[in-house]
């Protein structure tokens, strides 16, 4: 179960406050889409929640199964289970993603006291991951992201939270870019993952992600708090009426 | 005035009056006719040794850090081992071919592997005819070159012919006792020819040594060659190397250089493009640390119309160490339609190291398109981030990000073996740091 208690961040090196007092919970095996405006901290509370530098907690907490996640560093999160889908994947040339991806999955093995995967051991599990999502692992022999479509970049985070196994997995505007097929194919790859034994945040201004990706539960963040929490029903709410009643309220 | 005649009123220091003393000692012993190299050595002493007031050696002053000429090595005379050779070359060793090894700027026919091999002419300069120290002004260095040069490898390749694998020329410095190691090389590669040549500078002695090679490099028109060199295991040494390569008509040259920590190294890279569409392909990386210095300053001199040039330079730095890239495009009146592109890379990773990167274009001709770039910053913090949320730990992200960076300069080498070796050498480098 992810708990977020009161959160507070604020920029390092700014005094800009972008969450204040923001708390939520998301258990094994739900679903829940945090919406709302831009500007209203989304993407922030994505990056801490990864551990990203640049950012200051000055109060509240971040539990993940019952442990505070606030001092590990990021590739210690991703060990115990949390994965970042980026808005903007990162072009990495000159490294294969089959190289990025095997040194992370076995640095993950590693940390978790699994077993690292040789070479062919590997390839039979991109292979396998691949299949299942329907994406084709192709793109893989070409340098990380590089010269990669928008909806290749997304494909590519998909297979990388397939192969890397997370419990907390975090999708950071995973719609943006997108058109409506490779909106599909991504959808369906997260649909894949649903599991009992994982929990999903759904990062999202819009609300047509959520037709593809139904949530348990839709949570609205503005001014750097849930204002407001409900079913997925609340999504096709906000569709109708736009966020200005939340932005109202900053005036 | 660098290269007015005569009188060897430049020399001034120290180390320049002792090779004058050294040159006269060891004439008799060196090949080829003394005249010439009485020129060549005029040739020196007319300029000393090149120093920061001199445009091209602004950021390398060589009469400074010359501070004691080391008398020329002797022939080995300790007995090296083949499985000495093989550790030297590291992961070079497995590179496929005909390999020529010079120990301690002698010929080495034990360590040799050159049977005759159909189209491919070799020989070395201590028994080739016409192998004497060439007329003509020169710059500094490489009139010392010619003065003192021992020995080197001295090939053709037959026009037509594509001989398999690499021409490996392999320079193993073996000494206990400071010392100059001096070596040039002549390779010819006829019309229609395909070769690969790799040079490599290896040391299993301990002492310090100043290296001195030069490699006149001819390429026939319609010609492809890929030409490796790579200095491994050297350190506190100066390493002066000079390549002089001209490009035939719808010829293709591909030189790669890899030069990690060795002390000082300056490398003079002069390719002119004299035939209609020659083509360069030029891929450098420099690895610096501690107080390293690197240098290197490329003329690429177009003089027939049509052709294209194209050089990356990367460049990793930690510590004090320094580099510098100057790459000079001429563009002749006659070269039009030239396509030239210059891009030099740098990554610091200390505060403390210094990247000096010198673009220059000098453009006669109206009808061309020449551009330069040079980027000199940080690993990309973001880039970190991205790969830590993937599980891999920092030290480990940031090695994988270095070999990223220089990733597209060895991707650029034509052939896998010495892909290979490059990665390797770079990764072990790498690996270095980040322990």
């Amino acid at each position: 179960m992810l708990e977020i208690k009161n959160l507070h961040v604020k920029l390092a090196d700014e005094e800009k406050v972008i969450l204040d007092g923001l708390t939520l919970s998301v258990p094994k095996g739900e679903v829940h889409a945090i919406m709302g405006p831009n500007g209203s901290g989304k993407s922030t509370l994505a990056y801490v929640l990864a551990g990203r530098p640049g950012y200051e907690v000055t109060d509240g907490d971040i539990l993940w199964n019952g442990e505070s996640v606030l001092e590990m560093a990021p590739d210690e999160r991703a060990a115990a289970g949390i994965f970042l889908a980026f808005q903007y994947p990162m072009e990495i040339p000159g490294v294969a993603g089959l190289t990025f991806l095997r040194t992370a999955v076995n640095a993950v093995a590693k940390k978790r006291g699994t077993k690292e995967l040789t070479t062919p051991e590997f390839m039979k599990l991109v292979k396998a991951k691949g299949a299942e999502l329907n994406i084709d692992v192709e793109m893989l022999k070409r340098p990380v992201n590089v010269g990669f479509s928008g909806g290749e970049k997304k494909r590519s985070e998909i297979l990388q939270m397939a192969l890397l196994a997370p419990s907390l997995c975090v999708l950071d505007e995973t719609d943006s870019g997108l058109d409506i097929d490779a909106l599909k194919v991504v959808s369906d790859g997260v649909n894949a993952l649903r599991s009992k034994d994982r929990a999903m945040l759904v990062i999202t201004h819009y609300q047509r992600l959520l037709n593809h990706i139904v949530p348990d539960r839709v949570h609205v963040l503005a001014h750097g708090h849930i204002q407001k929490s409900g079913g997925k029903e609340l999504a096709l709410e906000l569709e109708k009426s736009g966020y200005a009643e939340y932005k109202s309220k900053a005036a | 005035m660098s290269m007015t005649p005569a009188t060897p009123t430049q020399l001034k220091t120290k180390a320049e009056a002792a090779y004058a003393e050294q040159f006269e000692s060891a004439l008799a012993g060196l090949p080829g006719a003394a005249d010439a190299r009485r020129a060549a050595f005029g040739r020196f002493t007319a300029q000393g040794l090149p120093h920061r007031r001199l445009e091209e050696w602004k950021y390398t002053d060589l009469r400074a850090a010359v501070k004691e000429a080391l008398p020329p090595a002797p022939a080995a005379k300790a007995v090296v081992a083949a499985n000495e050779v093989t550790a030297a070359l590291g992961p070079l060793a497995v590179i496929d071919g005909p390999r020529l090894v010079f120990i301690d700027g002698h010929f080495s026919a034990e360590h040799s592997v050159a049977s005759a091999i159909a189209g491919l002419s070799i020989a070395t300069l201590a028994n080739a005819a016409g192998a004497s120290a060439p007329a003509g002004d020169v710059p500094a260095t490489v009139a010392l070159n010619h003065a003192f040069a021992s020995d080197g490898a001295v090939v053709e390749v037959m026009a037509g012919a594509k001989p398999t694998g690499s021409l490996v020329i392999v320079f193993l410095s073996t000494a206990v006792r400071p010392a100059t190691i001096t070596t040039r090389n002549i390779i010819i590669v006829g019309a229609d020819a395909a070769a690969s040549v790799v040079e490599i500078h290896a040391q299993i002695g301990t002492a310090s040594t100043h290296t001195n090679t030069s490699t006149k490099l001819q390429i026939g028109d319609r010609a492809v060659v890929d030409h490796a060199k790579v200095i491994i295991g050297a350190s506190g040494a100066i390493h002066l190397a000079n390549w002089d390569v001209s490009i035939g008509i719808d010829a293709l040259y591909r030189p790669a250089q890899l030069t990690p920590s060795c002390g000082l190294a300056r490398h003079d890279v002069n390719v002119t493009l004299n035939g209609r569409n020659g083509k360069l392909d030029f891929s450098g990386i420099a690895l610096g640390r501690g107080s390293d210095h690197i240098d290197t300053t490329m003329v690429i001199h177009h003089v027939a119309p049509g052709c294209e040039s194209r050089e990356l330079f990367k460049t990793i730095l930690d510590g004090n160490a320094r580099a510098v890239f100057q790459g000079k495009v001429i563009v002749d009146k006659d070269a039009q339609k030239t396509d030239g592109k210059q891009m030099a890379k740098a990554l610091m990773l200390s505060p403390n190291a210094e990247f000096d990167s010198k673009p220059e274009l000098e453009i006669y001709a109206d009808d061309v398109a020449c551009g330069h770039g040079s980027t000199c910053a940080e690993i990309d913090p973001d880039l970190i981030f991205y790969c830590r949320s993937r599980g891999i730990p920092e030290a480990q992200a940031r090695a994988l990000l270095l070999e990223s960076f220089v990733g597209d300069a060895i991707d650029m080498i034509d052939r896998p073996d010495i892909r290979r070796a490059f990665t390797e050498i770079a990764q072990a480098w790498l690996t270095h740091k980040s322990a």
